[in-house]
């Protein structure tokens, strides 16, 4: 902290303003017991001292007593209003807190009475980034500059504010004096490779392309740029922009550089003007590429890129692929399947696919004898193995956007031959396990992932689907305990392990799980454990700001930054927000599931038990903690994390603003994930219910423009014609507007009898089983009746239909809601459907077979005890 | 040491038997033995005192010559192509003052058979045994006496039969079984 003059009015006298800079130094050198010392021998005698309070709430925060430390800081503010130190540690206590604007306000605050005062205005500099003030941002770059400008950093940190704030210019324009001014460079400096790098990079979005060109060509021919790959990649790309004849061969000193590299093929082509995207183009591609086969016949890229562009009559295709499977199959590459399957997406590489593999698999084909009279030393039996690990995939998987129907009991048979003929390669059980999940045994599944689990106690990746495919068979806590084995031993439980290492997996399939089985506090309090990981990450890139620009890495520092800026489009935030916001929309739909939870009538002796031994523990913790809080170790001046008080979830799932959290949730999605459906759905089901009328139709509006027959959106849009009869005491223009924007969607004369609109499109799409239950769903609210619920639910079930697991369920929890009678005729009408399912047994019965899913099965089919075959962890 | 494996293929590799890897020999001994080995069995194998005088990498090749004296393995899981395909194992016995091996289990799944996983197997706890410290004097083993196979087998590696140890067997026909025994000079 910087030592400039003191206020006037509150000035020490020489003895405690010797005592006062003696405290500051203890601060910065962390003695903190003695900094205490020295600032209570400066409030004996002057107790309404700001700074000093200041300065000593400070310390009593990083001791761990944070909350009498925050009060002391306020405290001393309040006396000295003016001071920048008072300012400062209030900046530094909420910067701490992750409160970066009310942090940037104080300092702020603190620079208008020391407006020179470096650290304040490095610290607001980062402030300004992580809330992106980027004109403020070149403001206190430039102050920090003009303070300091023999210092380099302070250059590149100015050019690159202009840069995030759009001033190309700019910061070309300081960049190149900086690197005037640069003197005594020693060689292969990694520091100015990567500030050259960034200044090409300038060049080159500033469109001065040629310039750009010729900076990176002497830079790196002078060796002053030594990032050989960076250099490769922006010359080519620079080539390419300028459409200059050596671009060409720039991209095949990429190749050369790195054979497997699909896009420097694609940039190769892309520069002979073919374009991989468009079909007819692609053709021109395979002359290239057969060349790049042959000069590097280990890469697979360019024989791979083959086999995606011939058509599936060229009998090249069948040639190439013959030779590509035949490799992958002898050589035992797991992935294989993985690797083809997006081939799939045409039926006739398929069919092609499969002939080819059913004849290795004859050609491999040897009689399991017991004592073989010759053996063949052609035939791996590996090859046959793999094979028919390979078959079995190929049968189960179905290509998205086609209409091949998987063959689950095929590939059931080729999996179990390959087990018969080899039990102890463990990706085979998980093969088993897929297709049974596929096929609707989520039970067996499980236990099929548990064998494989066995087979390496040592393998987390093997344990880690085990546990998943529990969750997804509804034994939350066997898998808790199969996780267990992997996690800390002291973490609380193996849930929170997982949330501090920020699984995104284990909390989403956790969610679901509980979820399902009909804990939505639970499964809420997981996707909420999601957002947290999230605005985790986003307060994480604060270091950056700092550690970037000292180091010079600029390039990955400013992809950083537009990463952040699209953080929440992954895939894991998606999923929890819109899965959060449906718990929130339920809740406020229907109060007493919220009663129900929080009631303990219906638990039974052993959870409350349980729970009991919960609150105990949780106490104990506290105390524990409380225990170690005494000591003078420096807890740094981040919050410790606060106790949770809600382990049930039970508050948030009461939250009364729970519509507001998720449409905070929400939010971020509507430019990050624009093109998924199911993000406009959930906004819509938020908004209606907040009367935000507009965004609710605006939303649907999004949702028709990516897919108007969508199942769900038909719901919304019935659902909300038959509310807008109720929002009639709404201002006129939003009621008309709202019309109007309805009326798009759904026609005035549709909604005279709604009735008759779901039949139209219950008939539009007689052949599909979501919009089938989507008509279903929405004759029980129009009617209520459930008798023509069941009459259209037991349409799934038709000849004509594709009908898959999920939609199944999702009907039978629709008849079971209804207290249908006929849903134990549907459980088995299921059953017959979906041969080798589990998921549609009776909970009762489920409940018997749950037993058996982590018992080994042995040699004469008893299951043995699961505990004793439990690998420990090592 | 070397081994004296050196015109094997390099498909076949070995790896000792832990408690992470009990499931893959449980699975294997199920399919490839008729007799159902007690929950004692795999206790005795990853016990503490075998383990003692197996410190060995998890994964080693037969071909290359990391069999060392004092690194006496007894028991591995057999690896072909990265498969496992077949166990051995064995107990350290003191017979009568003399340090005696036994060789309890061996096998090879059905499919990977007479590709001499079983004699590379073998060779490689020969070896071991040999040249460990301190000096282990004998390896025996039983064969049941309807398996001229298994006898013929372990004879072209300088095993001798015995004797014959009636109703060895309790729960499988034919009873008896040979003690094959093989010296070390």
């Amino acid at each position: 902290m910087s030592r400039a003059t003191l206020a006037k009015k509150n000035a020490l006298p020489l003895k405690e303003a010797g005592l006062f800079k003696e405290l500051l130094s203890q601060y910065e050198n962390r003695l903190l017991k003695k900094g205490l010392k020295t600032a209570e021998q400066i409030l004996k005698k002057f107790p309404e001292h700001g700074e000093t309070l200041c300065m000593k709430g400070l310390l009593l925060t990083h001791m761990g007593r944070r909350e009498e430390g925050i009060d002391l800081v306020k405290k001393g503010i309040r006396f000295d209003l003016t001071s920048h130190i008072c300012w400062h540690v209030f900046g530094l206590i909420q910067k701490a807190d992750k409160n970066y604007e009310e942090a940037l306000r104080s300092y702020t605050q603190a620079l208008r009475f020391d407006s020179e005062n470096i650290n304040l205005l490095r610290d607001s500099a980062q402030l300004q980034t992580q809330l992106r003030l980027f004109d403020n941002l070149v403001e206190t770059r430039h102050h920090l500059l003009r303070l300091r400008p023999n210092l380099r950093q302070n250059w590149v940190a100015l050019a690159v504010a202009y840069h995030l704030n759009g001033n190309l210019d700019e910061a070309k324009r300081v960049i190149e004096q900086y690197l005037y001014s640069l003197k005594n460079v020693p060689n292969y400096d990694v520091e100015l490779s990567e500030t050259l790098l960034y200044y090409v990079n300038i060049l080159e979005q500033s469109g001065d392309l040629s310039g750009a060109l010729s900076e990176l060509d002497t830079k790196s021919k002078s060796r002053a740029i030594v990032d050989r790959t960076a250099v490769l990649t922006t010359r080519a790309r620079l080539l390419t922009k300028l459409a200059s004849p050596e671009a060409g061969d720039s991209w095949k000193a990429l190749i050369d550089h790195n054979p497997d590299n699909l896009e420097s093929y694609r940039g190769y082509l892309a520069d002979q003007g073919v374009s991989l995207d468009d079909p007819t183009s692609a053709l021109e591609a395979i002359p290239h590429l057969k060349a790049f086969a042959k000069t590097y016949p280990k890469a697979s890229v360019p024989v791979r890129l083959q086999l995606t562009i011939l058509p599936a009559s060229d009998p090249e295709f069948s040639t190439l692929i013959t030779n590509y499977l035949e490799r992958a199959l002898k050589k035992g590459v797991p992935s294989i399947f993985a690797d083809l399957k997006a081939l799939y997406s045409d039926l006739e590489k398929r069919k092609i696919v499969e002939t080819i593999a059913e004849n290795i698999k004859q050609q491999n084909f040897a009689a399991v004898e017991e004592k073989p009279s010759k053996v063949d030393e052609q035939k791996e039996p590996t090859t046959y193995l793999w094979t028919l690990y390979f078959l079995a995939q190929h049968y189960s998987y179905v290509p998205p956007s086609t209409t091949v129907v998987p063959n689950h009991k095929l590939a059931l048979e080729y999996v179990n031959n390959a087990l018969s003929h080899t039990p102890t390669l463990p990706e085979l059980y998980l093969l088993k396990g897929r297709i049974l999940k596929r096929g609707g045994d989520f039970l067996g599944a499980a236990s099929a992932m548990n064998e494989a689990r066995i087979l390496d106690g040592q393998d987390r990746f093997l344990n880690t689907k085990a546990g998943k495919y529990l969750l997804r068979a509804g034994m939350v806590e066997e898998a808790s305990r199969l996780f267990g084995m992997f996690t800390k031993k002291d973490a609380e439980s193996p849930g929170h392990d997982l949330e501090d290492m920020q699984s995104l997996l284990f909390l989403l399939e956790e969610g679901d799980a509980f979820k399902r089985v009909g804990k939505p506090n639970l499964a809420l309090k997981r996707y909420m454990a999601v957002k947290k990981i999230f605005d985790t990450i986003e307060d994480d890139q604060f270091d950056f700001h700092g550690y970037n620009l000292r180091k010079f890495t600029l390039n990955v520092y400013l992809t950083l930054l537009t990463w952040e800026d699209t953080l929440r489009s992954h895939p894991g935030y998606v999923n929890a927000a819109i899965k959060a916001s449906n718990i929130f929309v339920e809740v406020s739909d229907d109060p007493s599931i919220v009663k129900a939870l929080t009631t303990t009538d219906h638990l039974s002796d052993a959870e409350k038990k349980a729970r009991k031994k919960a609150k105990k523990a949780a106490v104990k913790a506290q105390e524990d903690k409380k225990s170690t809080q005494t000591s003078n170790a420096d807890k740094e001046l981040e919050a410790p994390p606060p106790k949770d008080d809600d382990p049930e979830g039970l508050k948030l799932i009461a939250s009364t603003d729970g519509l507001e959290q998720a449409a905070k949730l929400l939010q971020p999605l509507t430019k990050l994930a624009p093109k998924n459906i199911d993000v406009w759905l959930a906004i819509h089901d938020v908004a209606i219910r907040r009367k935000k009328l507009l965004q609710a139709v605006g939303a649907l509006h999004k949702a028709a423009s990516l897919d108007a027959e969508h199942p769900e959106l038909h719901i919304r849009l019935v659902d909300l014609k038959q509310r807008g009869k109720t929002f009639s005491d709404l201002p006129a223009p939003v009621n008309s507007t709202f019309t109007e924007e309805l009326e798009k969607l759904i026609p005035e004369a549709a909604s005279q009898s709604l009735e008759n609109y779901n039949a139209q499109y219950l008939q539009r799409h007689s052949a599909e089983s979501r919009c089938i239950l989507a008509a279903a769903k929405v004759a029980k609210s129009l009617s209520g009746s459930v008798q023509d619920v069941e009459n259209i639910v037991f349409n799934v079930f038709g000849p004509e239909v594709s009908l898959d697991i999920k939609t199944a369920l999702s009907a039978l929890s629709l008849l079971v809601s209804l207290s249908s009678q006929r849903k134990d005729e549907f459980r088995a009408a299921a059953q017959k459907h979906f041969e080798f399912s589990t998921a549609f047994k009776a909970p009762s019965e489920l409940e018997e077979m749950h037993k058996y899913v982590l018992a080994e099965s042995t040699a004469d089919g008893k299951p043995a005890s699961a505990e004793s075959t439990t690998p420990e962890k090592k | 040491m070397s081994s004296n494996n050196t015109t094997t293929p390099l498909k076949v590799s070995l790896s000792s038997i832990t408690p992470n890897n009990i499931g893959t020999v449980r699975k294997l001994n199920s399919v490839l033995f008729p007799i159902k080995y007690s929950e004692k069995f795999y206790k005795d194998i990853q016990a503490p005192e075998v383990e003692d005088f197996c410190k060995l990498g998890v994964f080693f090749s037969v071909t290359s010559d990391t069999l060392r004296a004092e690194q006496l393995i007894t028991k591995y899981l057999v690896y072909y192509n990265d498969i496992p395909v077949g166990t051995i194992c064995c107990r350290q016995e003191t017979v009568d003052g003399q340090n005696v091996l036994y060789l309890m289990t061996m096998g090879i799944l059905a499919p990977y058979r007479s590709r001499k996983l079983g004699s590379q197997t073998l060779s490689a706890i020969l070896t071991a045994a040999a040249a460990h410290k301190p000096k282990v004097d004998k390896i025996y083993l039983h064969v049941q006496v309807s398996n001229e196979d298994a006898k013929r087998f372990y004879e072209s590696h300088d095993f001798k039969e015995i004797r014959v140890h009636e109703n060895y067997y309790k729960k499988i026909t034919p009873a008896d079984a040979w003690v094959l025994e093989k010296a070390f000079s």
